[in-house]
């Protein structure tokens, strides 16, 4: 799948999901993993575009790829933002009490919380100028699905 | 599916029904109707989320919005959400701050 490149704009959060969304069907992902993976690529990419290029005044695109083999789909999110970590940003939102009543929550990192949580696998490095944030989902290998397949056709002679 | 959100106020509770996709991008149009209903003295906000396909953060964020405007003592019930939809609102949590039920008639309820 050649890699979509979009304005760093909330406009360009439909392209981004309309693109993760056909990636990840066409590898067959169940529709609970692509609403996981398109909700995880959707909260990075809005803040990539809201605190990395409008807070910073500065403008720039996102680029998605997808690759993918029989185990795995892997999206990647390349922006020339400045540096931020995810990691600490993660840590704060899972350090606050779940039962907290609404109006006293904070509003940052509750994306980033949800983006880590929706895949199998969250990574971000800095390569050069670029930060790179790659998620993978494991896919269900297809020996095994047929195996389940004929367990219910044949219940009795798995 | 592009996101919509429409309001009415039936005895001091208002009813916003939301359809679509709910992203950073159509938030502030939620945030708009929420502000719209919450000027008024109100006893609780009903959000009808049957129709709402997907919702990302930026939702979540108007939830808490909402609940400042309208203050700790009153509900936010949000009536039957797609199941996705409420993944998230327990994830985060937010399930124990929201009365979630499977319908709402405003013409019977109190």
């Amino acid at each position: 799948m050649h890699p979509l490149t979009v304005p760093g704009t909330l406009d360009s959060l439909k392209a981004i999901a309309n693109y993760v969304i056909t990636v990840a069907t066409e590898v067959g992902l169940d529709k609970k993993s692509i609403y996981r993976l398109r909700l995880a690529v959707d909260e990075v990419a809005t803040n990539i575009i809201l605190h990395g290029y409008q807070a910073s005044g500065i403008q720039g695109n996102l680029q998605v790829n997808a690759a993918f083999d029989e185990s795995k789909l892997e999206i990647v999110i390349e922006d020339t933002t400045p540096l931020y970590d995810p990691y600490q940003t993660e840590a704060q939102i899972s350090a606050q009490d779940p039962s907290r009543p609404l109006e006293d929550r904070s509003l940052g990192g509750l994306g980033l919380y949800l983006a880590i949580h929706g895949v199998d696998q969250f990574s971000y490095e800095r390569l050069g100028d670029q930060n790179r944030t790659i998620f993978v989902v494991h896919c269900a290998p297809a020996t095994s699905q047929e195996s389940v397949a004929r367990t219910l056709q044949n219940p009795e002679h798995p | 599916m592009v996101f919509s959100a429409t309001s009415e106020i039936i005895n001091n509770t208002a009813i916003i029904t939301l359809s679509g996709e709910l992203d950073a991008s159509s938030a502030p149009d939620f945030k708009s109707e929420v502000e719209k209903v919450t000027e008024r003295g109100l006893i609780r906000l009903v959000l009808r989320m049957a129709d709402l396909d997907y919702m990302a953060s930026a939702g979540l964020r108007v939830f808490i919005f909402a609940k400042q405007k309208l203050g700790s003592d009153k509900e936010i019930y949000v009536v039957s959400p797609q199941e996705m939809v409420l993944d998230t609102l327990e994830k985060t949590g937010f399930h124990n701050r929201l009365v979630i039920v499977d319908s709402y008639d405003p013409t019977t309820s109190p």
